[in-house]
């Protein structure tokens, strides 16, 4: 059957094991000090380097590999776009292939590079190393909506086995004297006739999952409750106000220093 | 030759995890019923069949094409294949439209098509409901629509995958119906099924695959009465063939009508002797 | 108390214009088995959902008359409260997966942390469940990964593990194989035996008559019959209702064969050995 989706790799380190919240929490700081409290790019560096590291620990760093390298396309073209064309672009630095590249639209585009790459291994450090059934009952625990909280859920699931249901209908219609293969135009003649029954099936399976859901009491009133409960741990609190702390630090020498 | 030839076939989805092993057999026009479990190997058989998959090792031969040959919307024109869930294959929204996509497909033209689809419907009594959007009708219909959107293609070779799942008493017997109407016109009509009373009905031969492999293949009273085979395959003979082995009936009666007319000449045997 | 009471049911489905149950009425003891039988959009899925509240809370539509389930009134309740009374298993075992739970066990206890079970209590009812429906050691597995005869049954475990005291099931084998059938049938067999009321819907008319105290005889919105197996079977008109006997019954109707003593037909193998047996000897 077809895979859930998930980008959650297995580890036996702490961090897989910390509580989602924390990790979110993280996100949030590696977001706000670089980018709005303290914006200089050694402390974007610095939180960079922090992300690197606890992907090292965690063994996922090898993960991360492939889309940095995905979004080296977005860098490069960053710096080319700054480098060149930024209005105030005064000083030159290099001169390339007959193009000059200015200090002053370079720096700009380290700051924005700098701010890519935190936010993304923030991001990567969360996605990589929890399960996503853990931060979605993380959240419904803290307020959201369990019903959104089971779309996103399911999701993970349905939308594979909806791509392999695909393969079925292309079955049918093939059967039936339908080209799939071919020049383009074959192609997309093609595609109508697989679209119609994958949104159909689709809408009477929702609709019947729907019905599934009401019969297991999904919208009864009253506390839900978890099979699975995690308590935090010392190092889950330990984090997490370490993490408060260094925000309000951040706060406080933004007056200080500006 | 013969319509289909499958000469010693195997397939596997995944290496070293076989789902065919094996399996011989040649058809020609009449009707033939492939039974087994989930997962002994009919569904992958007839998509084979079809040219969805090629064979491993082994060749299946359709009218003499070697189906390693050719695609599966080209074999359109000898085999049709209903396929179990009509939301699969629906995709117009107007009953007719559908049953015509077919035809059109395989270089009908619109009058031919038009016709053909008209003849298909009545054949299963669904003419009336040809202006209407398939999903307004109700499941069983449904099934009888693509079951129509196949036989206006007027193939050689009807495959039909479960087609007594979610019928009621009278959908069974249109089915049984339409299976009589296409052997007599001289077509080759297979189907996969659980329904052994269905098979014991309208199937003259019987194929019973196991775990990838080919188990019994021979007549339907032949094969229903081998009981120990069938149970290792986790089947059972029809009802009616149950019944008349603890009459003690040497052999094997197949539907109602057999027994009672078998119960009728025994009891008057029985009468004159007394 | 009684398990169901149904007064004079009726039901519209929204946008329709004839009535999907036209006055149904009829009470089930606590712990009866009952068959529904009928052809082919004569009410018995819509009779299904009005015992589990889906008609009308789910459905909408215009409703009249009462149904009173483990004497909680359906029109007043909710489903999802009603699923502590009542549980139904539908047709495709597919669609009755959650697909928010990447286990079977998570996947059974859903229900319970919907309505708010401890942990302890959780676990001894997931327990319980599935060893009773033969998926113990299938408690770690996707349940994407399952037989559709398993599927049936974890859909079964994941209902009963809530402790409705009835089960409604609509053609729950309908897309299973012999093997996965006669796995439901097993189970539901069990489940009847700890006392619990089933209502099913089947077309598998052998299996039915085998199984069922009584049998519901359902058509174009009307319960036309509602009595043991073998006097609904013997019935002469039911093909009329676009529904046929078990495969003995018509053989026995045909030959005359019935039991003098209550003057109805067979329905099961068993019963017609027997009366072929008590008929003249051949050889």
């Amino acid at each position: 059957m077809a895979r859930a989706l998930s980008l959650y790799v297995e580890a036996d380190t702490f961090v897989q094991k910390l509580d989602p919240m924390v990790k979110l929490l993280y996100i949030l700081v590696a977001i706000l000090i670089p980018f709005v409290i303290l914006p200089f790019r050694w402390v974007g560096a610095a939180f960079i380097v922090l992300s690197c590291l606890a992907l090292l620990y965690a063994r996922v760093f090898a993960r991360v590999v492939p889309l940095l390298g995905f979004s080296f396309l977005i860098l490069i073209s960053i710096v080319i776009i700054q480098g060149l064309f930024m209005p105030g672009n005064k000083t030159p630095a290099i001169n390339i292939l007959g193009l000059t590249f200015y200090k002053e639209g370079l720096l700009y585009a380290l700051t924005l590079c700098i701010r890519v790459l935190d936010v993304l291994l923030a991001f990567a450090l969360l996605v990589l190393t929890t399960r996503p059934s853990d931060l979605i009952q993380s959240l419904v625990k803290r307020g959201l909506s369990p019903r959104f909280g089971y779309v996103l859920s399911s999701a993970l699931q349905v939308i594979p086995q909806m791509m392999s249901q695909v393969g079925s209908i292309m079955d049918a219609q093939r059967s039936r004297g339908l080209e799939t293969e071919g020049n383009l135009w074959t192609r997309l003649k093609a595609f109508l006739p697989l679209i119609g029954p994958v949104v159909m099936s689709s809408l009477l399976e929702t609709r019947e999952r729907a019905m599934a859901l009401e019969v297991r009491g999904f919208s009864a009133s009253g506390k839900k409750t978890f099979l699975y409960e995690r308590e935090s741990s010392t190092l889950d609190r330990v984090l997490q106000w370490t993490l408060i702390v260094v925000l309000i630090l951040s706060i406080a020498a933004r007056f200080v220093l500006v | 030759m013969n319509l289909i030839e499958v000469d010693n076939v195997s397939f596997a989805y995944t290496e070293g995890v076989p789902v065919l092993k094996n399996v011989t057999f040649s058809l020609n026009n009449g009707s033939v019923a492939i039974i087994g479990q989930n997962g002994s190997g009919k569904t992958t058989l007839v998509k084979l069949l079809k040219a969805l998959l090629k064979p491993i090792s082994g060749d299946i031969f359709i009218n003499g094409i070697n189906t390693k040959e050719t695609t599966a919307a080209k074999l359109a024109r000898t085999v049709g294949l209903v396929f179990q869930n009509p939301n699969d294959q629906i995709f117009k929204n107007k009953v007719l439209d559908e049953v015509m996509f077919g035809p059109l497909n395989i270089g009908q033209s619109m009058e031919e098509a038009r016709e053909n689809a008209i003849k298909a419907l009545e054949t299963v009594s669904l003419v009336d409901k040809k202006e209407e959007n398939p999903y307004d009708l109700s499941l069983s219909e449904r099934k009888l629509v693509s079951i129509a959107s196949i036989l206006s293609m007027d193939t050689d070779i009807v495959i039909l995958d479960e087609p007594t799942i979610a019928q009621d008493y009278l959908g069974k017997a249109k089915i049984r119906s339409i299976v009589h109407e296409l052997v007599q016109r001289g077509k080759l009509v297979i189907t996969i099924t659980h329904d052994m009373d269905f098979v014991g009905e309208c199937f003259q031969r019987v194929i019973v695959l196991s775990e990838g492999q080919l188990l019994l293949d021979g007549p339907a009273r032949e094969v229903f009465s081998k009981e120990d085979v069938l149970r290792s395959a986790n089947l059972e003979p029809p009802y009616v063939a149950q019944l008349s082995k603890t009459t003690g009936y040497q052999g094997v009666l197949l539907s109602v009508e057999e027994f009672v007319a078998y119960y009728r000449s025994a009891m008057e045997d029985w009468e004159r002797r007394s | 108390m009684k398990a169901v009471v149904v007064e004079n049911l009726k039901y519209r489905y929204p946008s329709t214009e004839r009535l999907a149950l036209s006055g149904v009425s009829f009470e089930v003891e606590q712990g009866e088995f009952i068959g529904i039988i009928g052809k082919n959009l004569a009410g018995k899925s819509t009779l299904c959902e009005a015992l589990v509240g889906l008609v009308p809370h789910f459905y909408k539509g215009a409703y009249g008359g009462r149904v009173v389930v483990d004497d909680v009134e359906v029109l007043s309740s909710s489903v999802s409260e009603l699923a502590r009374h009542i549980g139904i298993v539908f047709q495709n075992p597919f669609t009755q997966i959650t697909a928010a739970k990447l286990t079977v066990y998570e996947e059974v206890a859903f229900g319970l942390e919907n309505l708010g079970f401890q942990r302890e209590e959780m676990v001894k009812r997931i327990d319980y469940v599935l060893k009773l429906l033969g998926l113990y050691a299938y408690k770690d597995r996707n349940p994407f990964e399952l037989s559709g005869g398993q599927m049936q049954r974890l859909a079964i475990a994941s209902i009963i593990a809530m402790k409705p005291s009835i089960i409604v099931l609509d053609e729950p084998t309908s897309q299973l194989d012999p093997l996965g059938s006669e796995e439901v049938f097993k189970a539901v067999q069990s489940l009847s035996k700890e006392g619990i009321t089933i209502i099913m819907v089947e077309q598998k008319m052998e299996k039915i008559a085998q199984y069922a105290d009584k049998i519901i005889l359902m058509h174009e919105g009307h319960l036309v019959d509602f009595g043991t197996p073998e006097e609904v079977f013997s019935r002469p008109d039911l093909e009329s209702y676009g529904v046929e006997p078990p495969v003995f019954t018509s053989i026995a109707k045909k030959l005359g064969i019935k039991d003098n003593n209550t003057g109805l037909y067979p329905v099961t193998l068993e019963q017609m050995r027997r009366l072929m047996i008590g008929e003249p000897h051949r050889s």
